[in-house]
């Protein structure tokens, strides 16, 4: 039971790490009128391609999804996985580095980005090598940590919502399922994890449709915030709208008279325990791949991240690579669920047919 | 026992980088400006003055600094380069713009733009506008006896000297009007007063960073309320009476039928009596009252409509009817079709 909720706690810290702060701006650049329906076409999509990834799981009891494709056959692994690790990689860099401007701009403006990087990395490395317990052990503590300030953000912004400034209308941009944005929406949706921990745990999708749920309230709030405090006219000239929407708020008798503080912490929370998640996928494939020790993996892993994140000149090309990256995210999305259930349905017909 | 001594390495470690935070300015050796205001010169470039409070000075509750440049930014520069202290722009709280910068469009959208984007001027600073010098404006504080440095601020703090009428306009609302197409914005204009460090002239009228109009006080206040804002508090002279506004309320009906806009509002008003005169009935209060408030909105209305400016914001309860492109073209097309009726209902606690 109690693995059950550290899981569902890790998704959701996952999926609000990747929603805070890219997401609402391709929202916005996405549609100018109902946005609510975009954000639940992501969430549905994901949780069918969930139930695939469970189903295909449930095949094969008490293997992973390394385990899985292993048994496809050596080349199979190298093939299907050692591109989505160095997928992972430049994901986990840029992902460290966006935040890390963020932080930056809220509340270390004298500070140069390296050494929060550096203390950044040094964290979700640590965290990481200490393996998955640890992991989700500290994801309970996260979490009892961060949701108050985020539910403090979403009361405390609510002074300056104007509930006109969002259009109700229900039509959407034509195509908008074609559109580039939309599959780089669906890279920051972070469930492939999900696979690397049933070689221990069984999971059962009734459990994680919770969380899935919770996940999409939140990231509408994320992205209505904005919306009501500014509309939709003005949230696309903004650089960082939930960033901003936070700065405005101005409670005369709070004790604490800048809001975006708290953000700030909250981030960095979230971008810890989600680096260090992914951190800890990459030396589990490493290991089972190569048969080397996973935390010589995860060390070596994480120098290249943080070099790639050092390199990356400006904010501009920044945006532009993670974009690239969560784009190449949303392909695995999409690839592994299903060649997974695909294998385990066939294997499991196959199996059926030779006992008959 | 090696691997003990090794801990107790890595936790001494740690002092060395524990020690003080990144490049920190200590708060004694910061410099703190309560209100900035930006003024241009004769020559074309600008003028930015601080307000910065003295703390252990009694004569003298502040100082300001001006500061030159080309822009608003080499002009904080040229302050930051002579202060003696590290300048800390994060506690502004208010930001007076002087009349020749408020009147040119594209110099006042630039440097609303300015201010949002900067990571240190907080985008919740409140903004004002001054005919005067606004260099006056800020060291008029000095001679006024018995206020703190706070006081210029604290005239529109709702936890301190606030009055009803007087707008609050905060940056980020002021941007936001830079780019609606449905609303504008009403920003409050002050002068040093004689006793009183400020005095509340009414309010500017910015339709996308351009001024409109000018209203006074009395004016100001009844577009608060349309913009439903209580204005509670309020005191307000009939002649024979003077009545306090104790609640007041907006709602709004929108209709769209054969192309004819219309929009019913209905104020509820509730109001306490303080004095009158002898037998004046309290009907006689509730039908002038409302009298008053109808024949102030409809002359309000007929001069913003002239102007295609929506300084009550009633584009936005036309949201459900009109799609979200058509609202782009709602200043020009339909705001000047509008029909409103305008109803007030007084009622005496």
């Amino acid at each position: 039971m109690t693995q059950r909720i550290q899981i569902g706690a890790v998704f959701i810290i996952m999926h609000l790490s990747f929603g805070y702060v890219v997401y609402p701006n391709l929202i916005y650049r996405l549609t100018e009128t109902a946005h609510w329906e975009i954000i639940l076409c992501l969430g549905l999509l994901q949780l069918l391609l969930m139930w695939f990834y469970i189903k295909g799981l449930h095949y094969f009891p008490n293997n992973d999804v390394i385990d899985i494709h292993l048994k496809m056959g050596r080349w199979a692994a190298i093939v299907f996985l050692i591109p989505f690790v160095i997928n992972l990689i430049a994901l986990v860099s840029l992902n460290i580095r966006i935040h890390t401007e963020v932080i930056i701009s809220i509340f270390l403006p004298r500070t140069p980005y390296w050494s929060i990087l550096l203390l950044l990395f040094f964290v979700s490395v640590y965290t990481a090598l200490k393996g998955l317990g640890t992991i989700l052990r500290s994801s309970i503590f996260i979490f009892l940590f961060v949701i108050p300030l985020v539910l403090l953000n979403i009361f405390s912004s609510a002074i300056n919502f104007n509930i006109h400034n969002v259009t109700p209308g229900l039509d959407l941009p034509p195509k908008f399922l074609l559109n580039m944005r939309f599959f780089y929406l669906l890279g920051f949706s972070s469930f492939l994890f999900l696979g690397f921990i049933t070689s221990k745990t069984k999971l059962i999708f009734r459990h994680l449709f919770v969380a899935w749920v919770i996940v999409t309230l939140l990231l509408l709030l994320v992205v209505y915030i904005p919306l009501l405090v500014f509309g939709q006219e003005t949230v696309i000239t903004l650089t960082n709208p939930f960033l901003e929407a936070m700065d405005s708020i101005d409670i005369s008798w709070f004790s604490f008279n800048r809001q975006a503080i708290f953000f700030g912490v909250l981030l960095v929370g979230l971008v810890i325990l989600t680096n260090s998640v992914i951190f800890w996928m990459i030396g589990r494939v490493m290991q089972k791949v190569f048969a080397w020790d996973s935390s010589y993996w995860i060390i070596a892993c994480s120098v290249i991240a943080f070099i790639i994140a050092i390199v990356v000149p400006n904010k501009y090309l920044l945006e532009k690579y993670f974009l690239w990256s969560s784009g190449a995210q949303a392909y695995f999305m999409i690839s592994i669920p299903l060649t997974i259930f695909i294998y385990g349905f066939l294997s499991n017909r196959g199996v059926k047919v030779r006992e008959k | 026992m090696k691997n003990k001594h090794c801990k107790l390495f890595i936790v001494f470690m740690t002092l060395l980088f524990l020690c003080g935070c990144w490049d920190i300015k200590d708060i004694n050796k910061r410099t703190i400006p309560l209100v900035m205001g930006i003024s241009k010169e004769n020559g074309g470039g600008y003028k930015v003055t601080l307000q910065i409070p003295v703390l252990k000075n009694e004569s003298q509750v502040s100082r300001v600094v001006t500061g030159k440049g080309e822009t608003v930014t080499s002009a904080l520069g040229k302050i930051r380069t002579s202060s003696e202290n590290a300048l800390d722009n994060t506690q502004i709280r208010l930001i007076v713009l002087q009349n020749n910068v408020a009147h040119n469009q594209q110099e006042l959208s630039g440097i609303v733009k300015f201010l949002m984007g900067s990571e240190e001027i907080p985008s919740r600073a409140l903004i004002a506008v001054t005919d005067e010098n606004v260099e006056d404006v800020l060291s008029s504080i000095n001679d006024k006896l018995g206020v703190h440095a706070s006081s210029i601020y604290d005239f529109f703090n709702k936890g301190a000297g606030w009055a009803p009428e007087i707008f609050s306009t905060p940056l980020w609302e002021m941007y936001r009007s830079l780019f609606s197409s449905t609303k504008d914005i009403a920003v409050p204009v002050i002068r040093s007063g004689k006793n009183t460090v400020l005095i509340f002239e009414g309010s500017e009228i910015f339709k996308k960073g351009k001024i409109i109009a000018r209203f006074n006080p009395d004016e100001s206040q009844l577009i608060r309320v349309l913009q439903n804002k209580n204005e509670k508090g309020k005191i307000e002279s009939l002649g024979f009476a003077s009545i306090m506004v104790s609640n007041s309320s907006i709602q709004y009906r929108s209709s769209l039928k054969n192309n004819k806009l219309l929009l019913v509002s209905n104020l509820h008003v509730k109001i306490n009596v303080l004095e009158r005169k002898d037998g004046v009935t309290n009907n006689k209060i509730i039908k002038e009252l409302e009298r008053i408030s109808e024949k102030r909105f409809y002359e309000i209305f007929k001069q913003m409509k002239e102007s295609h400016t929506d300084i009550f914001g009633f584009g936005q309860q036309f949201q459900q009817l009109i799609s979200y492109d058509d609202l782009k073209q709602w200043r020009s097309e339909y705001y000047p079709e509008l029909k409103v009726v305008f109803e007030v209902d007084v009622k005496m606690e």
